[in-house]
């Protein structure tokens, strides 16, 4: 497993902003030049944010691909992937993810 | 007699400076602010320490301290380009930090030290409201509250007291004013968001406003606080504030969407 990479390649999009282009210009390209298992690609390309949470990248990480509307994740239907896959929880009918978008880069 | 004039905790929501400019009417949070920002005008701090959880800008898991000072000159922030707030240059205290990270190590505090920091939201918008023109040296002191296994709270509750030995002893006359930021109970990014743990945010709130801050450190247990949410561990850097505190009681606890606004006047 090499959770480790896939929560640097998010850190990477977030800080860096070299990266971040890449992840722009071509963000499957880009995961795919990282040694990640097959199951690690397969759940970021995909967008499967509930598979990727299970694997254990951090949360704080994984915002950053609705934040960055990465592999067809966004604000909207973030909450709704990353419960994905969980039983349901009457907590999930509470409060609502805020609303936040990106500026273009200075 | 360098003393600790004032002791705040208070939130850091990334968009609350466009929030506020945004709302049509006015919001407790701008209030809250305010109200907090009127004890630190009245306490006259020369130096603040920031009791913050970086939230992984200025560090990552190839590095993360439990404990790291900032002794840089200045540093700049926030960097996060999601995070819709003026760009600050805020001045550090290197006498004061490296003394500090000097008389920690000798406590048996082994802190990490950072001569460069890339602040992040944490760190900037309670000085955006708190330290108006950054006038006033800050100097950063960051918990580990994201990677875990993360410093167990007894172990903040006695970096507090160590804190508080260090001003005692320091040689200098500067009021300092301690700001801790951070929430008691969100899920940032999990799948809990929007939730709110309000037994647990009414918990650590009686407790603060009671002064039982060794009760408090007692049960936030890392198992505690996970069950609250993922960013509810940023109630390390409250409980190390109340280390540095004492025996004062705080003059309100205000809670505010599963975190909230507190005050400690020290000046005695």
């Amino acid at each position: 497993m090499s959770v480790y990479l896939v929560n640097k390649i998010l850190y990477m999009t977030d800080n860096d902003a070299d990266f971040r282009k890449r992840m722009r210009d071509n963000a499957e390209e880009t995961v795919k030049s990282f040694p990640l298992s097959g199951e690690e690609i397969e759940a970021l390309i995909t967008g499967d944010v509930g598979a990727l949470y299970r694997m254990g990248v951090h949360t704080f990480f994984l915002n950053h691909l609705g934040r960055y509307n990465l592999f067809g994740v966004t604000r909207e239907n973030y909450l709704e992937r990353i419960r994905n896959g969980m039983d349901y929880d009457p907590r999930f009918d509470q409060g609502e993810m805020p609303v936040q978008c990106v500026p273009e880069e200075k | 007699m360098a003393k600790i004039v004032l002791a705040a905790g208070v939130p850091h929501p990334p968009r609350l400076v466009k929030e506020i400019e945004d709302s049509q009417e006015p919001l407790k949070s701008e209030a809250m602010f305010r109200q907090v920002r009127q004890h630190v005008e009245k306490a006259e701090p020369d130096v603040i320490i920031e009791v913050d959880s970086d939230h992984f800008v200025n560090f990552f898991y190839n590095n993360v301290p439990a404990f790291c000072l900032g002794l840089a000159e200045e540093s700049e922030g926030p960097q996060e380009i999601w995070c819709p707030m003026p760009q600050y240059t805020v001045k550090g205290h290197v006498p004061m930090a490296q003394d500090l990270l000097s008389y920690g190590i000798g406590s048996n505090f082994d802190l990490a030290a950072a001569h460069e920091l890339r602040l992040d939201h944490s760190i900037m918008i309670p000085l955006h409201f708190l330290n108006p023109g950054m006038e006033i040296p800050v100097v950063p002191l960051y918990v580990n509250g994201f990677a875990a296994p993360l410093p167990n709270a007894p172990r903040c509750f006695s970096l507090g007291q160590m804190i508080r030995g260090f001003v005692d002893q320091w040689g200098g006359n500067e009021r300092i004013a301690i700001i801790a930021s951070g929430a008691f109970a969100q899920d940032v990014g999990g799948p809990l968001r929007g939730w709110t743990d309000e037994e647990w945010v009414d918990t650590v709130s009686g407790l603060l406003e009671e002064g039982k801050y060794e009760t408090l450190t007692g049960r936030a247990t890392a198992e505690r606080m996970a069950a609250a949410g993922n960013n509810s561990s940023e109630l390390l850097n409250w409980i190390t504030l109340t280390g540095a505190v004492g025996d004062t009681r705080p003059l309100f606890v205000e809670t505010d969407n599963g975190s909230a606004y507190g005050v400690w006047e020290l000046d005695k």
